[in-house]
Formats: C-alpha cells, sequence, structure tokens
C-alpha cells in the first residue's frame, strides 16, 4: 500500500539497485564513495542523475530488509514542531508511520531525531519547557487530545534508549514491572509466563532462564538492551521506539539486536533511530532523514539510499557531513 | 537490725546509716559523745544508698529485724575520692572534706576489707541525682531517646516529603527557589535560635509541658529539617535521569516512578543525610537550655510529655556541679554519649547496606 506521505519511486524502478553501505558493515559510519559523480558543493543544484554511483561492490547485508510490503498507516504526525523554551528544535514535520514495518530516522546530531521520537509516546511532556505544536494520529486518534492519558499512551507505545537503563532490579522485577503497574495480571503464574514469553521474544530467554532472579543490571551492555525490549514488549504495546539502540554497543550484540528488530517487525510498528547508515539499510524499509530539525525526505529504505531526492540527503548517506 | 529503732511500718524512715555508723564505733571500741559527733561524721561516709538497701531488706524480710544482717552499698562521694587519692593529707585540713578521724576509718575499713572496689552499676541504673554516688545516666539517655524518636518521627518523614516534592513534583520557578534559599538559609541558622522558637512556638503558644522530650523533640526536628532536606534533595537528584526515563516511557506514572524507582535508588543517600542529622540532634545542647531540659531532673521519664534530662544537658550539669565526684561522672556520661552515638551510626551503616542490596 502506497502512503501519501511516502513518495512514489519516481518510475526509476529500474536503477541500480547498488548498496553504499558496503564497507563497516556494523554500527560504523558509511564513508563517501571514491568515485561520486557530480560536483555537490553547489547545495542549490539538485543532482540530474541517480545520484549514487552503482561501482561500489555489493555485499548482501545480515539481514536483508525485504522491500514492502508495509503496513497500513499506524502513526500520522502532521506540522510537529518543537520547543524548547525559546528554542525551536523540530519545524513542521509530517510523516506517516506505517505499521508491522521498521521506519529509520537518520541524520545528524542534534537534527531533532530524538525529539520526534519522543512526540510520539509524548515523552516530551515530561522535560520540562518543551512544548509540542502539531497533531500526531495514533489509528487515527490525536495521541494530543485532552482525553488522551499520557501514561496508558506509553503503555501502548514502548520506548527503548540509547543507553540500556534496566532498573537496579532482578531480571525478572525489570519485566514484570509494566504488566504488574498496569494490571495486566494478577497471578504469580500467568506473570511467570508474561516474563517467560518477553524474554524469549527478546531472544533473551536461553541466556537467563537460569538466574531470572539476580540483577538486571550484572548482565551485558548488549543483554541489558535486549532485556529492556523484553521489558518494552512484556505490556503488549503496539509501537516500539528505538532511540539509537545499537550505538552503546559491540558489533555482535548489534547485529543481534537488528535480527530482532527484523523478528519484531511482523507484530509490531517500529521506529528506530541510528547514527548507522548500514544499519538503517539492514532493518528497515522505511526511511526518513533529517536535517537542523527539518524532515528532508522520507520514502522506502531502499530508494533513499540508492536514490535519493535531495542532495542533503545523498551528502549524508555518503558521509559527507554528519 | 536494732528493733528498737526500726519502724516496721515504715522502714524507709529509719537512720540505718547512723545504726551502722554506731555499730562500727563500737565494734572499734570507740566512746561517743552524747551528740553523737563520732557517729554523725562516720555516717557521712556512707551512701544514703544503704538506707534504701536496708528498708528494702527489711520490707520483703521483716524477720531480719533484731538480726545481724550484712549489706553492700556504695561508700559516699567523699570517701570514693579519699580512696582514688583525688583528697590526700595533704591539703589543708580545714578546706579539704574529710577529715583526718574519717580518713583513719576508711583506711581501718579498707584494712580489714570491708570496703572493696568495684564498678558502681548505679551509673546505668538510676536517674540524676544531688548525691554523685548515686547519679545515673539512666533518666537521661531514656531523655534523649525519647527525644530523638520524636525528632525523627516528625523530622525524616516531614524532610524527605518536602524534598520529593519539591524535587520531583514541584513545577520549578520562583517560588522553589525562595523556598530552596530559605532552606539553606535555614540550615545555617544558630540552634540556640531555634530553642527560642521553640520556647515561644511550643512552650508559651501551645502550651506543652517544658522540659518534656516531646518539646526538645519538635525542637530538634525544626533544627534537623533543613539538613534532612537538602541531603535528600542532592540524593534524588543524583539519581541517574536513564531510570526516571525508563520508568515514565513503561507508562508508569510521576509517582510511581518516584516511589518505585527514584527514591529506593535515592534511599541510601537519604539515610545518610537523615543519620548525620539525627547524630547532630543527639549532640545539642543549646537548644535544649531555653526549654528548660538543661535542669536537675531526678528518676526516669516515663513519657513523652513528663520531665527529662538528656545526654548533652547531663554532661553540661554535671561539669557544673560543686562536687568533686560529679566530674568523673562527667567523664562517663561523655562515654555513654559516644557509644550511644557509636551505636546509632552503626546501625545507620546496617540500614544502609540493607538499602543498596534490596535486590
Ligand atoms: N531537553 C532538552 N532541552 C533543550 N534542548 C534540547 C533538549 N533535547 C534536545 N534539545 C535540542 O534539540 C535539538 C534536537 O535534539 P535531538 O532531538 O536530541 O537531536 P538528535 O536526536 O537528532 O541528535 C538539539 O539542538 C538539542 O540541543
Ligand atoms: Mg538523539
Amino acid at each position: 500500500m502506497k502512503l501519501p506521505f511516502f513518495r512514489s519511486p519516481d518510475g526509476r524502478e529500474g536503477g541500480t539497485p547498488a548498496d553504499p553501505t558496503e564497507a563497516p558493515r556494523m554500527g560504523g559510519q558509511v564513508l563517501p564513495g571514491a568515485d561520486a559523480p557530480l560536483d555537490r558543493r553547489d547545495e542549490t543544484v539538485l543532482p540530474t542523475e541517480p545520484a549514487v554511483s552503482d561501482a561500489q561492490g555489493e555485499v548482501p547485508p545480515t539481514v536483508t530488509a525485504p522491500a514492502v510490503p508495509v503496513g497500513p498507516t499506524k502513526i500520522a504526525a502532521r506540522d510537529i514542531s518543537v520547543f524548547y523554551g525559546d528554542k525551536q528544535a523540530l519545524y513542521d514535520v509530517s510523516l506517516d508511520i506505517p505499521d508491522k514495518t521498521v521506519t529509520s530516522f537518520i541524520g545528524p546530531s542534534g537534527c531533532g531525531k530524538s525529539t520526534f521520537l519522543r512526540c510520539m509516546n509524548r515523552m516530551n511532556d515530561t522535560i520540562q519547557g518543551a512544548r509540542v505544536t502539531g497533531q500526531i494520529l495514533m489509528d487515527g486518534d490525536d495521541i494530543n487530545a485532552r482525553s488522551v492519558d499520557p501514561v496508558l499512551l506509553r503503555a501502548q507505545v514502548g520506548m527503548v534508549f540509547q543507553k540500556p537503563n534496566p532498573f537496579p532490579k532482578t531480571i525478572y522485577e525489570n519485566v514484570a514491572y509494566g504488566p504488574r503497574i498496569h494490571g495486566l495480571t494478577s497471578s504469580k503464574s500467568e506473570m511467570d509466563g508474561i516474563v517467560e514469553v518477553s524474554l524469549k521474544r527478546a531472544g533473551l530467554w536461553d541466556e537467563v532462564a537460569d538466574r531470572l532472579h539476580s540483577a538486571g543490571t550484572g548482565l551485558s551492555g548488549g543483554q541489558q538492551q535486549r532485556l529492556v525490549i523484553a521489558r518494552a514488549i512484556a505490556v503488549n504495546p503496539e509501537v516500539i521506539l528505538m532511540d539509537e539502540p545499537c550505538s552503546a554497543l559491540d558489533p555482535i550484540a548489534t547485529a543481534k539486536i537488528e535480527e530482532l528488530i527484523d523478528e519484531l517487525r511482523e507484530q509490531y510498528c517500529i521506529v528506530i533511530v541510528t547514527h548507522s547508515m548500514a544499519q538503517a539499510a539492514r532493518v528497515s524499509q522505511r526511511t526518513a532523514f533529517f536535517h537542523l530539525g527539518r524532515l528532508v525526505e522520507h520514502g522506502d529504505t531502499e530508494e533513499i539510499f540508492t536514490n535519493p531526492r535531495e542532495r542533503r540527503t545523498l551528502d549524508y548517506i555518503t558521509g559527507r557531513f554528519g | 537490725m536494732d528493733p528498737a529503732r526500726i519502724d516496721r511500718d515504715y522502714p524507709q524512715g529509719t537512720n540505718f546509716q547512723l545504726l551502722v555508723a554506731q555499730q562500727q564505733l563500737a565494734r572499734m571500741g570507740v566512746v561517743d559523745d552524747a551528740q553523737g559527733t563520732q557517729a554523725t561524721a562516720y555516717r557521712t561516709l556512707l551512701s544514703s544508698e544503704l538506707k534504701f538497701r536496708a528498708a528494702d531488706l527489711v520490707r520483703r524480710d521483716p524477720s531480719v529485724i533484731g538480726q545481724t544482717v550484712e549489706i553492700t552499698a556504695p561508700m559516699s562521694d567523699d570517701a570514693d575520692l579519699y580512696y582514688k587519692g583525688e583528697i590526700t593529707r595533704d591539703e589543708d585540713a580545714a578546706l579539704r572534706r574529710v577529715s583526718d578521724r574519717q580518713m583513719e576509718w576508711l583506711d581501718d575499713l579498707k584494712r580489714d576489707g570491708s570496703v572493696t572496689s568495684g564498678f558502681n552499676t548505679l551509673l546505668f541504673t538510676q536517674g540524676d541525682s544531688t548525691e554523685p554516688e548515686l547519679a545515673g545516666v539512666l533518666g537521661a539517655v531514656v531523655g534523649s531517646a525519647l527525644m530523638l524518636l520524636v525528632t525523627a518521627l516528625i523530622a525524616i518523614p516531614l524532610g524527605v516529603g518536602a524534598a520529593v516534592y519539591l524535587e520531583e513534583f514541584a513545577r520549578k520557578g520562583r517560588i522553589t527557589d525562595l523556598i530552596e534559599v530559605n532552606i539553606n538559609n535555614l540550615a545555617a541558622v544558630p540552634s540556640i535560635v531555634y530553642g527560642l522558637l521553640g520556647l515561644a512556638l511550643f512552650i508559651n503558644f501551645a502550651h506543652l509541658p517544658r522540659s518534656s522530650p516531646l518539646v526538645g523533640g519538635l525542637v530538634l526536628a525544626l533544627m534537623a529539617l533543613p539538613t534532612i532536606i537538602i541531603a535528600t534533595r542532592s540524593s534524588l537528584k543524583a539519581v541517574p535521569p536513564s531510570i526516571r526515563e525508563a520508568a515514565l516511557a513503561m507508562g508508569a506514572s510521576r509517582t510511581q516512578t518516584v516511589f518505585h524507582h527514584v527514591l529506593p535508588l535515592a534511599m541510601p543517600g537519604v539515610m545518610t543525610g537523615t543519620i548525620i542529622s539525627m547524630a547532630h540532634a543527639l549532640g545539642e545542647t543549646a537548644p535544649l537550655l531555653l526549654i528548660g531540659m538543661v535542669s536537675f531532673v531526678p528518676g526516669i521519664p516515663g513519657a513523652i510529655t513528663e520531665p527529662a534530662g538528656a545526654l548533652p544537658s547531663l554532661v553540661y550539669i554535671w561539669e557544673n556541679a560543686s562536687e568533686l565526684a560529679f566530674h568523673e561522672r562527667t567523664a562517663a556520661a561523655i562515654l555513654v554519649l559516644l557509644v550511644f552515638m557509636i551505636v546509632m551510626n552503626a546501625a545507620a551503616i546496617l540500614l544502609r547496606r540493607r538499602f543498596e542490596r534490596r535486590w
């Protein structure tokens, strides 16, 4: 299904599906192509040719992001602007985010990716001085409406942060916390079940099954991040927001998380902020590129990486800035 | 136990010390004059505890009347000082409190083994007394404990609550800034000013009983509040924001976030601050001056509304006493105060450990 806020492929589907994300495959930035064909110093001139050279070697990524089909629109943002005090951090962002799909946000530091992500579970409400204007519809309902309890919203929209932040409690307690405060279950055996299923879905069960009652903070960074994901999915959210979930992890842990994200895609609407172009290319079907608080370009991941419309996108994905 | 001189119905009325003195003099073959000068002089070497113990014995078992019984009781403070070498023959006989004669008797008693030295446990079992050999710290210890109980019950919930509100719930603005400045200032106000405030507020206005641990505790609570608030706020601030974020993003409400996650993590710091302020309160003397807790209070308080002393004020009273023997007791009282504090701090460390590994 084509969504109005995602550009159609411009009839250029025959374009070379070259992957500019060849070299550092996990967590690293993409290096600029040595043979970029155009002079890109003049920002006002748009490339007339498909910008990315096809001369680069094609290495199949570990997780192959299948292009489409994506689900129906889960979240629709309209003219979102965010102010921190007097400072505007986000300018009129409108974007549709499809369900059962991984959407990645890319862009240089400080361009407002996290800010936009926080709009979707109203975490900006918790920051003093932050003000959000515009509308975010989730399944057609305005999440900023007076009748919406942000606490309940956050049960539907889970979030994973850059630095793994398990509670300083046991592994079991970490996962059981959400279901407990939302009253999802009252019996111990049901809770055990939820904990087990969540940990299994997060791919952590086998590693921690025998030490559920030891400290969650005693796990390795990658395990902690998967624990945090298990904690988030324990309350049956519909959307999972991930803010650079792998930037504090080593390549192997990153690969595990990426695999996990790919599996979770079947059940959830996933939005991931990443600094790694390679990661965006591997795990996401949709990509949105932000720059200086504005949404510059968005569309199918493959399209963005092989055939970006905007010069700034091209410069960024080829590592020219950021 | 001379039947002729003991009042069966009211044994406390009997002058047992004089009985003992006369018996001892008779044993030594000393013939007293008509006024009983010698017996009176001998009598002053014996403490009134002797009388209480003898009377107690008679009350419990009236059949001892007419028999000869052995009773052990402390010597008087002057006798004690002589034995310890604090009073010597070199001093001017007119100025010293033990005469040559009494010294001979004391030497005699020591020689025949009637006097032995040991630890005077009355120190731990008695309240204050005008007689040093009978004065104990128990009254002051109980007074201090009751006072601290009042302080803790008021200052800890109020202080921690205020800090949590200010730090986690209140909208930061001009008013919270003003409150913050105020609290910081209050922490630096001399304690005697709190004493004055307590006098005006709790005694003159609210008519609470003076010299009572209730008023003392209230005053110390006022004094401890700023410290507790400041310590609690800074340990709340030290909780990593990622934990708050994690809880909020899980759909925990603000209250749940604070009480399930932030406060438990801040607890070790809160406890440290609290214990420090409690230890401070325990040693505080100046405010007690103004609410009548630095005064002679015999006996042991049974309730927070009864007059009571406190350990630091006892130290002050004893050090100021005219009887030399009280000065030794002062040292003992200081040691007891220090032990009290060590026990408190040890308990604090144990509690802290507990809280730190709650999971
Ligand atoms: N809590 C905050 N208070 C004030 N300014 C903020 C806050 N969070 C982010 N900003 C500002 O908003 C802009 C966007 O930040 P952010 O969304 O974190 O960027 P990104 O995640 O893309 O690196 C930055 O200029 C940053 O300084
Ligand atoms: Mg960010």
